[in-house]
């Protein structure tokens, strides 16, 4: 067969899914760029270069205030879930016996299954203001008044948190088994305290694991909308928020197209920041 | 810097499986041992108690004479070189060899000093500065063997440290390893299931089979009289011959031969290949016929039917000088001192 | 004290786990209009509320039709793409791979406002199926990576003995390829269902009149806190886990056996 006639079959198997993601997410992708530049005459839409949406968002506060939320967010809640599941996944791997650990994995990521907007739902259920935590605490005597815990960024973040909690414990435990357990005896037969034996050799070992956990975290946390609408309520607004908000009922298009290349400009940024130790051929 | 090693009552349950049963064993200081045996026979779960990695469920390890039974890895005068070597991969050459004066405090200045005074023992001076991907198996090898020594251990162990080494590499890291070994002067316990491994390098081997321990003692000595049937077939290929041992002597399809036997009843007779030959030793096997050979460089490895007993087969190492065709009739004796004779087993 | 602490710490993530799930099953068993403290009951009611709810049931098996029909469009795209890139020499391979896989590293809600910005400018109507097509923009990289990932030289060669024993290519990829992939096909469409049932931005932002469970249960949610939600994500969460519970029991026997 000769080489030309190779790559014309080539190009049958592989066009269908080529003109897929041109017609419905590379044109898509160029009108929202070209839509960021456009600009809004009343209801009437003007094609055009204007940097005018780019500049509203350095000028108007509730724009870069939700940035500025945003970031301040995601940087919390990929922080402490990376802190929370890194010793979840450890006991898991390393105290739980070998025979039980496919059974306590399944158990801390089943919850995962219950539907997206229900979980957020059910946070809200636990944290109202006559909500289950309030009512324990109030029965145990610890509060006299319920505590405002719906409805603000604290709830926010401990939804996302619940969620990536999960996600993490999966990728950082996969990370831990597939080191050999040598390692660990090398480190402890030199004479390594446990502390030493995590700080000088698991800790750099898991790394490449941790980063590509935290950025996915990253990326899934700053562009989500349905978390924060829930639980956060509407104290503050986070980008994906104000960009529903656009859409809603002022239709201003051209500035939530503009927002939405901001959050694509921050996850590059976060993407430049961690490539060194990013795996993501492994997730 | 070395020490004794005794092992005493040492017995081990894995749940409901027993993988140690009475081991009592002595170690001289600066000995060479190995641990010879099949897989699952216990010798991996002895050098890990030993090292400190299993609790024996009974019995008492005693290190220079202090007893280690309950004391952590950490604390122990042993270091281990493992099987997969388990070199740090996000640390240099030095980084990996220092790592242990590092815990223990070392300062940087002088555990390098050291790391590369282990270095270049094993021959690795000039590479000092690479990561344990950039080498080559047997150099991975010697850096674990550096790293194990740097912390100047009284006992080493080695699990399987040749293993993952093809075979022309392991030969040559044999002769390597014990240099160093007379050189350093520290007990080495080698755990192996190459028996040729085990007699290249050993000034003494353990041999052990279902968690015990079924004979030890110099190479040449287990070679030629094994105390158990297990340990002559673990040694080397052998044609086992079924025999009865009697008030006169041991009956034999060739006869009957005067032999020290075990007590009477059926037993195996056991000759090695090396040990049957064309040249008229004290005991004659009569006339045998070739069913095949082939040519082995220090030997012919020859299969025979002998006239006396038809349903044998015999394996013999004859010397390389003609090779004989199948068919051809060769008259056969072997020499009486590398017979052994073992009761016969239910 | 260092010998139980990993073991509070293991009950206390557990907790904190399994408590708003929990919550969410206990209260919709609840006796009352409110699914908080205190709990009275238990009762039925708002289970048999929720199967008797028309709008309900019409989303469910509008969830159903879409993830259905855009995972096997996903698969399918993925698959050819995936047999075309793997065996067959072609230029610009790697650029082409960089493109089908790129989705994957944009939000959900960036790819349903493109699609919403072009959809609209065209005065395309929105339906189930614009949400569809959203769906498949997600999910077509995935199932590309994962039948990409399982091409490797031992179907290559069957493939190649296959030809050399006078198949076509039509048959060489029905009856070699295709069932040699099985279980990488059978992992991508299994994800893209999960993924596409509960997707929720795309939808609410792609459909309009006949919308899917997810955007259904957030209307819901407008009216405040009602032991109904409960139900009715407890029902989901029931659901899935059977499903994924059997899919887990299915593998692990297949692997052992």
């Amino acid at each position: 067969m000769s080489t030309k006639g190779q790559h014309a079959q080539g190009w049958g198997f592989v066009a269908p899914a080529l003109l897929w993601t041109f017609a419905f997410f590379i044109v898509p992708f160029i009108v929202m760029g070209a839509m960021s530049l456009a600009t809004l005459d009343g209801r009437t839409l003007i094609w055009g270069l204007s940097f005018q949406n780019y500049a509203e968002l350095a000028e108007k506060r509730f724009l870069w205030r939700a940035i500025l939320v945003s970031l301040e967010i995601t940087l919390t809640v990929t922080v402490v879930s990376v802190v929370l599941a890194y010793p979840l996944a450890w006991i898991i791997a390393f105290n739980v016996p070998k025979r039980w650990q496919r059974l306590a994995l399944l158990l801390a990521i089943l919850p995962f299954w219950t539907s997206y907007v229900v979980r957020s739902y059910a946070w809200l259920l636990v944290l109202a203001r006559d909500g289950v935590v309030n009512q324990t605490l109030i029965n145990l005597g610890l509060i006299a008044e319920p505590l405002t815990l719906a409805n603000t960024r604290f709830a926010t973040v401990t939804g996302f948190v619940h969620f990536f909690v999960m996600l993490l414990t999966l990728t950082i435990y996969a990370n831990l088994v597939q080191l050999s357990p040598n390692y660990r005896r090398a480190a402890q037969d030199l004479g390594a305290s446990a502390f030493q034996t995590f700080r000088h050799v698991i800790l750099p070992l898991t790394l490449p694991g941790i980063v590509t956990g935290a950025f996915l975290t990253f990326v899934l946390c700053i562009g989500d909308y349905v978390t924060p609408q829930i639980l956060g309520g509407n104290t503050e607004l986070t980008v994906p928020q104000v960009i529903m908000v656009q859409l809603g009922r002022r239709a201003d298009f051209p500035l939530a197209a503009a927002l939405a290349i901001v959050l694509m400009g921050i996850v590059t940024v976060a993407y430049l920041a961690s490539a060194r130790w990013l795996r993501l051929d492994r997730l | 810097m070395t020490a004794p090693v005794t092992l005493s009552g040492l017995n081990h349950w894995f749940g409901t499986y027993q993988a140690l049963v009475d081991i009592n064993l002595n170690i001289e200081a600066g000995e060479y041992v190995t641990l010879l045996g099949p897989s699952g026979c216990g010798k991996t779960t002895l050098l890990s108690v030993l090292g400190g990695f299993i609790a024996p469920s009974q019995g008492k390890v005693m290190i220079g004479g202090r007893d280690m039974t309950s004391v952590a890895p950490a604390k122990r005068p042993t270091t281990t070189m493992f099987q997969d070597y388990a070199l740090f991969p996000h640390m240099s050459l030095r980084e990996n060899v220092g790592f242990g004066l590092r815990m223990a405090g070392v300062g940087r200045a002088e555990r390098n000093r050291m790391a590369d005074a282990q270095l270049a023992l094993v021959g690795l001076a000039d590479d000092a500065e690479k990561r344990p991907h950039e080498l080559s198996g047997g150099q991975r090898q010697r850096v674990a063997l550096a790293r194990a020594l740097a912390v100047g251990p009284d006992v080493l162990l080695l699990d399987e440290p040749l293993g993952a080494l093809d075979l022309k590499l392991r030969r040559a890291m044999q002769d390597e390893l014990k240099a160093i070994q007379r050189q350093v002067g520290t007990t080495f316990v080698h755990v192996t299931h190459d028996q040729e491994e085990a007699m290249a390098i050993a000034d003494r081997i353990v041999v052990m089979h279902a968690g015990r321990i079924e004979d030890q003692g110099p190479p040449a000595r287990i070679y030629r009289q094994p105390a158990s049937l297990f340990a002559a077939d673990f040694m080397g290929e052998m044609t086992h011959i079924d025999v009865q041992v009697t008030q006169q002597g041991v009956e034999t399809p060739f006869g009957c031969l005067h032999l020290p036997a075990p007590q009477h009843g059926a037993a195996t007779l056991c000759l090695r290949p090396e040990a049957i030959g064309t040249t008229g030793a004290q005991i004659d096997l009569g006339p045998a016929r070739v069913r095949d050979a082939a040519f082995f460089g220090t030997h012919i490895r020859a299969h025979l039917i002998p006239e006396a007993a038809p349903d044998l087969v015999l394996i013999a190492h004859l010397p390389p000088g003609d090779m004989p065709t199948a068919g051809d009739v060769l008259p056969l004796s072997a020499s009486a001192d590398t017979i052994t004779i073992f009761p016969k087993e239910p | 004290m260092m010998r139980v602490l990993p073991w509070v710490y293991l009950a206390a993530a557990f907790v904190f786990i399994y408590l708003p799930v929990a919550t969410l099953v206990l209260f919709s068993f609840q006796d009352g209009q409110l699914p908080v403290p205190p709990f009275n009951g238990p009762s039925l009611r708002w289970y048999a509320d929720v199967l008797g709810d028309s709008r309900l049931t019409a989303a469910l098996i509008n969830s159903v039709l879409v993830a259905f029909g855009a995972s096997l469009t996903a698969v399918t795209l993925g698959f050819l793409a995936a047999y075309g890139l793997a065996r067959h020499v072609m230029p610009g391979s790697a650029l082409i791979r960089a493109l089908l896989i790129a989705p994957l590293t944009v939000s959900y809600l960036i790819v349903g406002l493109g699609l919403l910005i072009v959809l609209t400018q065209m005065g395309f109507g929105l339906s189930l199926m614009t949400a569809g097509i959203g769906h498949v923009v997600i999910n077509l990289p995935l199932a590309f990576a994962i039948i990409y990932a399982a091409m490797g030289a031992q179907q290559q060669n069957a493939e190649r003995a296959a030809r050399d024993l006078g198949a076509n290519e039509r048959q060489v990829i029905w009856l070699v390829t295709v069932p040699m992939l099985a279980p990488a096909i059978g992992a991508a469409f299994f994800l893209s269902m999960t993924f596409s049932w509960d997707e929720f931005i795309i939808s609410f932002l792609l459909t309009r009149f006949d919308v899917t469970l997810p955007v259904e249960i957030w209307s819901m949610l407008r009216s405040g806190l009602s032991p109904r939600l409960n139900a009715i994500g407890s029902l989901v969460f029931l659901v899935s886990i059977a499903v994924v519970l059997t899919l887990e029991l299915l593998f692990f026997r297949k692997r052992r056996s």
